[in-house]
């Protein structure tokens, strides 16, 4: 962090920190400039839509107005929304959690030579477009899929059973996009956390289950709690998995927010529920990042 | 030693349930029966000779888009990151909430953001940024910028400054040192971050959805709308085309770069 000291103290004519400072300035404006034209004027102009209502087709009213808020909040179908996708986001949640911590603890204390593999099976799908990735999920867990057919051939089912186009397809889907986050914030958490406590707790004669439950889990818990704010968070905002495995039969707030804007043309409408999609997750940022920052000190 | 079984085996079925999909779509584009049937009655290579040409024309722009977009996160990114860790800017910590919010920002509310200001810069201006490759590398700039400057930040962190101090006190100038000790130090983060940057431009709907269409559609959006009319194998065949591509670049670069760098989510 003293990278400027060293290069002022050692210049041949050394200009003043101060000037220093305002050189590095420079490299700044750039990226200001852009994100400003691309992202920070956008998004003012996205908030300052949900003060307008809605006339006509992609057309606002020019008075500045609380209404689009108060029938947001004065509805229950928009209370129901809010609650569905919150819902869904903690199912997924708990589901990714489930799933991440086996594999997670699994990956931290391996030895194996294979393990860069497995990490690479963990990242990859997170790379993989998602589109392609729910496309998959089509041959599986479609009616004439894999799982159906091993249920038929099994005797397990007379009928197939639907998995997909439901809030079931959804959640499946969410949770396997999901996943290696819960997995790389699990697996870094762990790996802090000595071997030698385990080992004590089974030399005293704890089973390991016991030693997972009672030395491992408290120890990483301020990671899980990191991991699941961020998966929920990321759950809430999904856009395409929801569309995709949902089969269109499926409304969560992203969904609803890409009918009203494409389809009905309502702006007014979408940029509230835009803003208030944004304040949500905002506000599980700010409570992950003030976690981290307290989980850090400690 | 039986717990040990039991965990390996379940992780090894955790990891079968990731990378399920992907596999799928590998096996299925290469079955001759019906779309989605399993087990395929039969198999064929036929699916991909007959990939749809506007397939082929949407990974184009997709790969233009994502290049545009990541090309204009290194070039404004990098100085960026360079002045927020060195410059003790005042108003620093607001300079660096602006610079990495768009990370938390749902892509949706970023697409419709982008949607409703190109319709402000078409009133004012008379410039139409819709269904254009340069309004969707603008929009997706909101988001390969952050990625860049986050990974050249973290990679500053790790920097160990005497090696500069060495080379300036060894008579290098400034600029030479800057050049020929910084830079190539920081080359990695540079890397990871523009490679995590294109990869999640190459991967976008929503903002795609909003803005393109037309000729500037990207592969993700014309798969999806592939998925709500015609679902043909050939699109399956493409699409395990494209994971092979892209796997071989994430094994590669995670060799060169090491696989940690993509991970500090």
């Amino acid at each position: 962090m003293s990278g400027d000291d060293d290069l002022t103290g050692t210049d041949p004519a050394p200009a003043s920190p101060a000037a220093s400072r305002g050189r590095w300035a420079y490299l700044l404006l750039p990226a200001l400039g852009v994100l400003t034209l691309v992202f920070l004027l956008p998004m003012i102009n996205l908030g300052a839509k949900s003060f307008h209502l809605s006339v006509g087709a992609g057309r606002e009213a020019a008075e500045y107005t609380l209404r689009n808020y108060v029938a947001f909040f004065s509805d229950s179908l928009y209370w129901e929304l809010l609650g569905w996708t919150s819902v869904l986001g903690a199912l997924v949640t708990l589901c990714t959690l489930a799933l991440a911590l086996p594999l997670s603890y699994f990956l931290a204390r391996t030895r194996s030579r294979w393990r860069s593999v497995f990490l690479l099976l963990v990242v990859a799908p997170m790379l993989i477009s998602v589109v392609i990735r729910n496309l998959g999920w089509l041959p599986i867990l479609g009616e004439h899929g894999l799982v159906n057919w091993l249920l038929l051939s099994a005797g397990a089912v007379r009928d197939p059973v639907h998995l997909i186009n439901n809030l079931l397809g959804v959640m499946i889907g969410l949770v396997h996009a999901l996943l290696p986050f819960m997995i790389l914030t699990l697996t870094a958490v762990i790996q802090r956390i000595a071997p030698e406590l385990e080992e004590a707790s089974v030399s005293l004669g704890a089973r390991p289950i016991a030693t997972f439950w009672r030395i491992v889990l408290p120890l990483a818990l301020p990671g899980i709690v990191a991991g699941c704010l961020l998966v929920f968070s990321l759950s809430i905002s999904a856009y395409t998995t929801p569309a995709l495995m949902g089969g269109g039969r499926v409304i969560v707030m992203a969904t609803y927010i890409q009918q009203q804007v494409s389809t009905l043309l309502d702006y007014a409408k979408g940029a509230t529920v835009s803003m208030i999609l944004l304040v949500w997750v905002s506000a599980l940022s700010i409570v992950a990042l003030r976690f981290g920052k307290s989980g850090a000190e400690t | 030693m039986t717990p040990r079984w039991i965990l390996s085996a379940l992780a090894g079925c955790i990891l079968l349930f990731l990378v399920a999909p992907v596999v799928s779509v590998a096996v299925s584009s290469f079955s001759g029966g019906p779309i989605f049937v399993f087990p395929p009655s039969s198999f064929t290579l036929a699916w991909y000779g007959q990939i749809p040409p506007e397939y082929f024309h949407a990974l184009t722009v997709s790969l233009e888009v994502g290049i545009g977009a990541t090309a204009t996160a290194v070039a404004v990114g990098v100085p960026a990151a360079l002045a927020l860790v060195r410059g003790y800017l005042p108003f620093s910590r607001a300079l660096n909430a602006l610079c990495l919010t768009p990370l938390m920002i749902p892509t949706l509310v970023i697409g419709v953001a982008a949607l409703q200001f190109a319709n402000v810069v078409y009133d004012a201006f008379k410039l139409s940024l819709l269904e254009s490759i340069f309004g969707l590398i603008l929009a997706h700039s909101a988001f390969t910028i952050p990625f860049v400057i986050r990974a050249v930040i973290a990679g500053q962190a790790r920097f160990d400054h005497d090696i500069e101090a060495a080379a300036l006190s060894l008579g290098a100038t400034p600029v030479r040192t800057f050049f020929t000790i910084t830079m190539p130090a920081l080359a990695p983060s540079i890397a990871s971050g523009a490679i995590l940057a294109f990869l999640v431009s190459f991967d976008d709907v929503p903002v795609a959805l909003f803005l393109g269409g037309g000729s500037a559609t990207t592969l993700p959006v014309q798969i999806f709308n592939g998925t709500q009319f015609d679902l043909s194998p050939a699109i399956l065949a493409l699409s395990a085309i494209v994971s092979g591509g892209v796997l071989v670049f994430i094994a590669i670069s995670g060799k060169i770069f090491g696989l940690d760098k993509f991970v500090d989510t």
